[in-house]
């Protein structure tokens, strides 16, 4: 009814393309905003493909232009060439089907036209033929007197012989005589000349005239007819119209030869009875006897003065079929009346009109009574099987036969036996039939083996059948006499199974044995296991291992024989193990004798598992626990805060509660999963400090490793709660791009990294430790009061690369600490291998290094470094100056990356390396001094670099990282700056001296 | 005295639906219901007269939930294909298709049986229920995706107004207050979101949440869970105040209900039964078998006593005293 054209039924999930997705949405904004095919073509708005709005540039035509909804073609509107009509006219394009198909269209359709022309249909076959056809198209619509198609044979649709078409080339008219066509032009003037004389002549039969030209505009020519006797003679050919025969009278036979009128009411009661659907035909009806009923035709009305009689009715009949169908179009064709309109329908027309069903037939179904079932029939088909082998049975057995001596073939015997004997003698027959060629199945076929082949079959069908007789038994007393297994044990006196199976298998060979034990075991313990038994004696079925041993063991002591001592699944268990496992044995055993079998067997198991599981017992009494506690825990109401978006509220007539109030950050998942979240992390990292550590630090001292760990673990408890604040990592990076570029430059080494960061707790600790020793020896020196407790030393604000460095120190190597003096510089002279001598080079260098900076740039400086720095890297300074300065410049960062990462390489890019670092700290320390808290801010932006550049490069770590490196600095920064106030106000004080 | 007041009488039967029929709603004033099913279509009935007025059809997988607005004009309806529908009642066309729940499901398959009516794991995108709001506005809709989404049907926007996705698994069932949306989970918890304060309460019931249906006074919540259980919850303490048991829901989205009175619980069965508890002491009060299979919908008129069912077996049955 209401069918949209967007509506198709997919199967499948189609796989999305982004764009498409895209690209739909917004067609369906589009659609959804005024439904773009209702607006009017100036109003829709041009898209291109991706959705943008089309501009077509200023000149030709802006939004709006051509092409996509008005006139044009994608190249533009092309204006054709001026062609004057005065000379040679527009010729009228005919278009064919050609025009409008594809070069591939239009060779397909060319290919297969193959047939006679109509120009050679000489005797109009092929005219014949596809009238035919188009009679056929025509009678699907066309009622007829004979429902179904009708028989080609039958019915020749007339077609035109050449003859006729000639004549109708010629002029001639179907209904005209052959004759010359030109007195019917003349009779076409006298006509028009006729009709100027009588509007000429009176009014009154012009008004007449134009009258009945209009209302019976076709009759008009029949009433001017008879004027000309010339024009009538013309139509001497009638129009042959076969009517269908519809009555019961005979062949020519009219009853209403005498009495027309009669014809009429009879017509009229047959279009009241027809239904609705079959208004067609009625019409067709009406056309077919339009004229000689001479009725006036439905839809012209009646005049004012006309006599209102019955025939008029018809009219209003037909007004009113056309009123019911349009009700029915209206409505819904609901299910029911569809449901019963068929029937109607089929009612009439699977009856010949004319022809009414009958109320009674002569013919008669004959009717046959079922089969009648013997009265002792059983529905239920009994297998031969165990018949089939009983008698087996009764055969002799053949002889014993000594196995052959291939121990192969042997096995392979034993395996094809057992495999017959279960499956029935049809698995013999097919393995001899599909290992005909092979030699190694020669014993089924009579060869080599084949003795032996049928002793083991006969045994191992001997087998079976006890079984399934034991089977029989047990099913025939369980199901018949509604007794229970251990019931009957009891009356009986009996064992349970397995120890009776146990006697059964002792006989037979070992390995067979227990083979055969555990079929059996199985075969029996399934149908007892119903009743419960089998739960009973399992009352370590949580534990299968455990509860094999524990039916070995009731074997064991309750049947003696033979013992297997070295039963496989407790060898590997230690002794106190088995003894303590034996003890549950003695206790479960005790138990199943006491609660013997006639006691509810579930009840037992259940207890017998509450005593003897040690995890199940626990698992169900938890569950249970569970359950209540979930009722009581249920429903848990918990509250959170939302969040409405404005528009729900104002949708829902509501004032917004988050009025005015910003965006609310993300919603935390629960507070609980971050907790976890940081202490996992922080016990991972514990974790792998510990093992960096020991790869690391081997050389240290087990206790300086514990403290440090015990710091780091308690600054990340610290840390948790620290304020993740953002900082803008971009400026930095935009500003000291060089820290930027080495994560860049060296991906491969950030693995080498953040086994770097997992150490710095572990390093701050040790660098706390140097520190400290250093700044005492510093202060010494300097003779200066240094805070004997530093809470963190002043690496802290130092890159990864350089604690690392820390990390490679020797603590023994102390002999280089003294030659440092400046805080800052600390750091980098920590850069220590483990050759000394080399250490004191680099040392060395970096000093000169830093004072040949200072030389460049502020010359009053220089003099306290020199007091505090050591007396030979003034003199070689002068001679370093250049080429340090060069180095510095030449220096990438990706090298010095690399020089933390290799230990082994040269050393004087590490010192030039420093260098840099020295420069930097200098120019800090240096370009204001007066000016302390300037100097502050931009040491401890300096962290914040280095600080960035670290998050940087490890981006990829977790957050609680984060959060330990800023905490860590914060303190390293205070010390900085302390240091520094130190320095300062140390500095002030000479140059007033001098 | 109790027995007479609850529907029992079969009225009419409406057939039309070609499979199962998935939900049965009275509209406001209880004169008219639709039903949908997985024949994809949407019926509107007079159950009354058990007269078919109006089929629409448009879906292209099953329509799990319809819902008309309270002046009659607008339906809005939900199903296999992760749309939701904006139909317009009298001309049978829709004016919108919400495009939505689409999102990412990771969720665990809680309710894998619970399709067993003929869906495949791979449908992630089923709208599982949608309710208008008082004013018609908007259409909040209840998804397989973990959320529940708010569509404005005033603006021409398709993208939802509102996502909340704060449930754990499947929304089964969605309520709207004036100015409350709560919604039912497999995850266990009906949660309430005030729009008027802020709040989100999320009552855990620690049993999936099939259907959740408001009592008519405003004041509880009756939620059908999984366990064959119906829980009637206070809204405001958030208390367990019921339980009512003896049906079988364990497997099926099955829908429960509160009488015109708030006299008794009504649900469905998986056996095809009908059941009605007194409210207050959760006695079984009547009980009979109603369809042949699942009794997937019920549906009580707002006045009259009287009760519509809608079952897998593919009929809509009209319950009076």
């Amino acid at each position: 009814m209401d069918l949209d054209e967007d509506d198709f039924v997919f199967f499948g999930t189609p796989i999305e393309r982004e764009e498409e997705i895209t690209s739909r949405k917004k067609k369906a904004v589009a659609e959804a905003s005024g439904q773009l095919r209702t607006l009017p073509v100036w109003k829709q708005e041009v898209t291109d493909e991706e959705g943008r709005r089309r501009f077509h540039g200023a000149f030709t035509g802006g939004f709006s232009a051509g092409y996509y909804n008005t006139v044009g073609s994608k190249e533009g509107w092309t204006p054709q060439k001026f062609v004057s009509s005065r000379k040679n006219r527009a010729e009228v394009k005919q278009q064919s089907i050609l025009n409008f198909l594809d070069e591939d269209e239009r060779a397909d359709l060319e290919g297969q036209s193959l047939g006679t022309s109509m120009q050679f249909d000489t005797f109009g076959f092929t005219a014949a033929e596809l009238a035919r056809k188009q009679a056929e198209k025509e009678q699907q619509q066309r009622p007829s007197a004979i429902p179904g198609p009708v028989p080609d044979e039958l019915v020749l649709p007339a077609t035109e012989s050449i003859g006729v078409k000639l004549l109708l080339k010629m002029g001639w008219r179907h209904g005209h005589s052959i004759k010359d066509s030109r007195p019917s032009s003349l009779y076409d003037a006298r006509r028009e000349a006729r009709k100027a004389f009588l509007a000429f002549s009176s009014d009154d039969a012009k008004a007449q005239l134009a009258e009945s030209e209009s209302v019976q505009g076709n009759l008009e020519s029949i009433t001017e007819q008879p004027t000309n006797d010339d024009v009538q003679s013309h139509q001497n050919t009638p129009v042959y119209v076969r009517n269908p025969k519809q009555d019961l009278h005979g062949l020519g036979f009219d009853p209403y030869k005498h009495a027309p009128e009669f014809r009429e009411k009879k017509r009229s009661r047959m279009s009241g009875k027809r239904e609705t659907g079959n208004r067609k035909a009625d019409s067709a009806k009406d056309n077919l006897f339009g004229f000689k009923s001479g009725n006036v035709a439905p839809g012209f009305g009646i005049g004012a003065l006309e006599e209102f009689d019955a025939e008029d009715e018809d009219v209003y009949a037909a007004g009113f079929d056309f009123v019911d169908t349009y009700v029915q179009e209206v409505e819904e064709p609901s299910k029911l009346m569809t449901d019963s309109k068929p029937k109607l329908l089929a009612k009439e027309t699977g009856v010949l009109p004319g022809f009414r069903v009958a109320s009674n037939s002569d013919y008669q179904l004959e009717r046959f009574d079922p089969p009648v079932i013997p009265k002792d029939f059983v529905p239920c088909h009994k297998f031969p099987g165990p018949l089939e082998t009983n008698y087996r049975l009764a055969d002799p057995p053949p002889p014993e036969v000594p196995p052959p001596e291939d121990n192969n073939l042997k096995l392979l015997i034993e395996g094809v036996a057992t495999l017959v004997a279960r499956c029935g003698k049809l698995y013999e027959d097919l393995s001899k039939e599909k290992n005909q060629s092979n030699p190694l199945f020669n014993f089924l076929t009579g060869g080599n083996g084949h003795d032996y082949y049928t002793r083991k079959l006969w045994e191992e069908q001997q087998k079976r059948t006890d079984q399934s007789r034991q089977q029989v038994d047990v099913k025939q007393s369980s199901s018949m006499r509604k007794m229970t297994a251990e019931s009957r044990g009891k009356i009986l006196g009996e064992r349970p199974l397995e120890r009776s199976i146990k006697d059964l298998s002792s006989s037979v060979a070992s390995a067979e044995g227990i083979q055969l034990q555990f079929n059996l075991s199985d075969t029996f313990t399934e149908p007892a296991s119903s009743s419960g038994l089998h739960e009973a004696v399992k009352p370590f079925k949580d534990d299968p291992a455990k509860q094999e041993r524990f039916e070995r063991f009731l074997k064991e002591k309750y049947q003696g024989g033979l013992r297997s001592t070295d039963s496989s699944g407790s060898s590997n268990m230690s002794e106190a193990s088995r003894a303590r496992e034996r003890l549950d044995f003695e206790a479960a055993a005790e138990a199943i004798q006491k609660g013997q079998w006639g006691k509810e067997s579930k009840h037992f198991s259940a207890t017998g598992g509450m005593q003897f599981t040690s995890g199940g017992v626990e698992q169900a009494k938890g569950t249970e626990a569970e359950d209540l506690i979930t009722k009581k825990m249920f429903p848990k109401r918990e509250e959170y805060q939302w969040r409405p978006a404005p528009v729900l509220c104002k949708r829902f007539d509501l004032i917004d509660p988050y009025m005015g109030k910003p965006a609310p950050a993300p919603r935390m998942r629960s507070k609980i999963d971050t907790l976890i979240f940081t202490s996992d992390s922080a016990k991972e990292t514990k974790v792998e400090e510990t093992i960096i550590a020991n790869r690391d630090f081997s050389m240290l001292q087990s206790d300086v490793q514990g403290i440090s760990q015990d710091v780091a673990i308690k600054e990340n408890e610290v840390e948790v709660e620290v304020e993740n604040v953002e900082r803008p990592v971009d400026l930095y990076k935009a500003i000291f791009s060089d820290d930027s570029d080495d994560e860049g430059e060296t991906t491969s080494l950030n693995k080498v990294e953040n086994p770097e960061k997992k150490i710095e707790a572990a390093t701050t600790t040790l660098n706390r430790l140097i520190a400290g020793d250093f700044l005492e020896s510093l202060g010494k020196e300097l003779g200066l009061e240094v805070p004997p407790d530093l809470p963190q030393s002043t690496n802290m604000a130092k890159t990864p690369a350089s604690q690392k460095e820390a990390a490679n120190t020797n603590v023994g190597d102390s002999n280089i600490l003294p030659v440092k003096n400046n805080p800052s510089s600390t750091v980098f002279s920590e850069t220590l291998n483990h050759e000394v001598p080399h250490n004191r080079k680099i040392a060395i260098e970096s000093r000169s290094d830093k004072n040949e900076v200072i030389h460049g740039k502020l010359a009053k400086s220089v003099g306290i470094y020199m007091e505090t720095g050591s007396t030979e890297n003034n003199l070689d300074k002068v001679d370093l100056e250049k080429r340090v300065h060069e180095d510095s410049k030449a220096k990438t960062p990706s090298s010095r990356r690399k020089n933390w990462n290799s230990n082994s390489s040269s050393e004087d890019e590490r010192s030039r390396k420093q260098s840099k670092r020295h420069r930097h700290r200098s120019g800090d320390s240096d370009s204001d001094s007066s000016s302390d808290h300037r100097d502050r801010y931009r040491s401890r932006s300096k962290g914040r670099k280095k600080e960035s550049s670290r998050e940087k490069s490890g981006s990829s770590r977790r957050h609680s990282k984060h959060h330990k490196h800023r905490s860590r600095d914060s303190p390293g920064r205070s010390r900085n700056d302390s240091d520094r106030e130190h320095r300062e106000a140390k500095r002030e004080k000479r140059r007033k001296r001098d | 005295m109790s027995e007479l007041e609850v529907p029992g009488k079969e009225a009419n039967v409406l057939k039309g639906h070609e499979g199962a029929v998935l939900a049965a709603r009275f509209n406001s004033d209880g004169n008219y219901c639709l039903s949908c099913g997985k024949d994809r279509t949407i019926r509107l009935w007079n159950p009354h007269r058990g007269i078919h007025i109006k089929t629409y059809k448009s879906h292209a997988r099953e329509v799990r939930d319809v819902h008309v607005t309270p002046d009659n004009s607008k339906l809005c309806s939900c199903g296999g294909d992760r749309q939701i529908f904006y139909w317009d009642v009298s001309t049978g066309r829709v004016i919108r298709k919400f495009r939505g729940h689409d999102g990412e499901t990771n969720c665990l398959l809680l309710l894998v049986d619970l399709y067993s009516t003929g869906l495949d794991l791979g449908d992630s995108h089923l709208v599982n229920a949608v309710k208008f709001n008082e004013y018609s506005s908007v259409v909040v809709s209840a998804g397989y995706d973990q959320s529940l989404r708010a569509w404005d049907c005033r603006s021409h926007s398709t993208e939802p107004i509102q996502v909340i996705d704060s449930f754990s698994d499947s929304v089964m069932s969605v309520c709207l207050t004036k100015s409350e949306i709560i919604g039912g989970s497999v995850d266990g918890t009906v949660r309430t979101f005030d729009i008027r304060i802020g709040r989100e309460i999320s009552d855990d019931l620690g049993q999936p949440v099939n259907c959740i249906s408001m009592s008519n006074d405003g004041n509880c919540i009756l939620a059908s869970c999984l366990d064959s259980t119906l829980r009637l919850l206070d809204r405001t303490s958030g208390e367990l105040l019921q339980e009512y048991k003896g049906h079988t829901c364990k497997s099926y989205k099955l829908d429960c209900c509160l009488t015109n009175t708030d006299a008794h619980v009504t649900g469905g069965s998986e056996d095809g039964f009908i059941y009605f508890w007194d409210l207050v002491d959760a006695s079984v009060v009547s009980s009979f078998r109603a369809h042949s299979s699942v009794v997937t919908s019920v549906s009580y008129h707002p006045k009259d006593s009287c009760m519509i069912t809608a079952s897998v077996d593919g009929t809509i049955r009209v319950w009076k005293t």
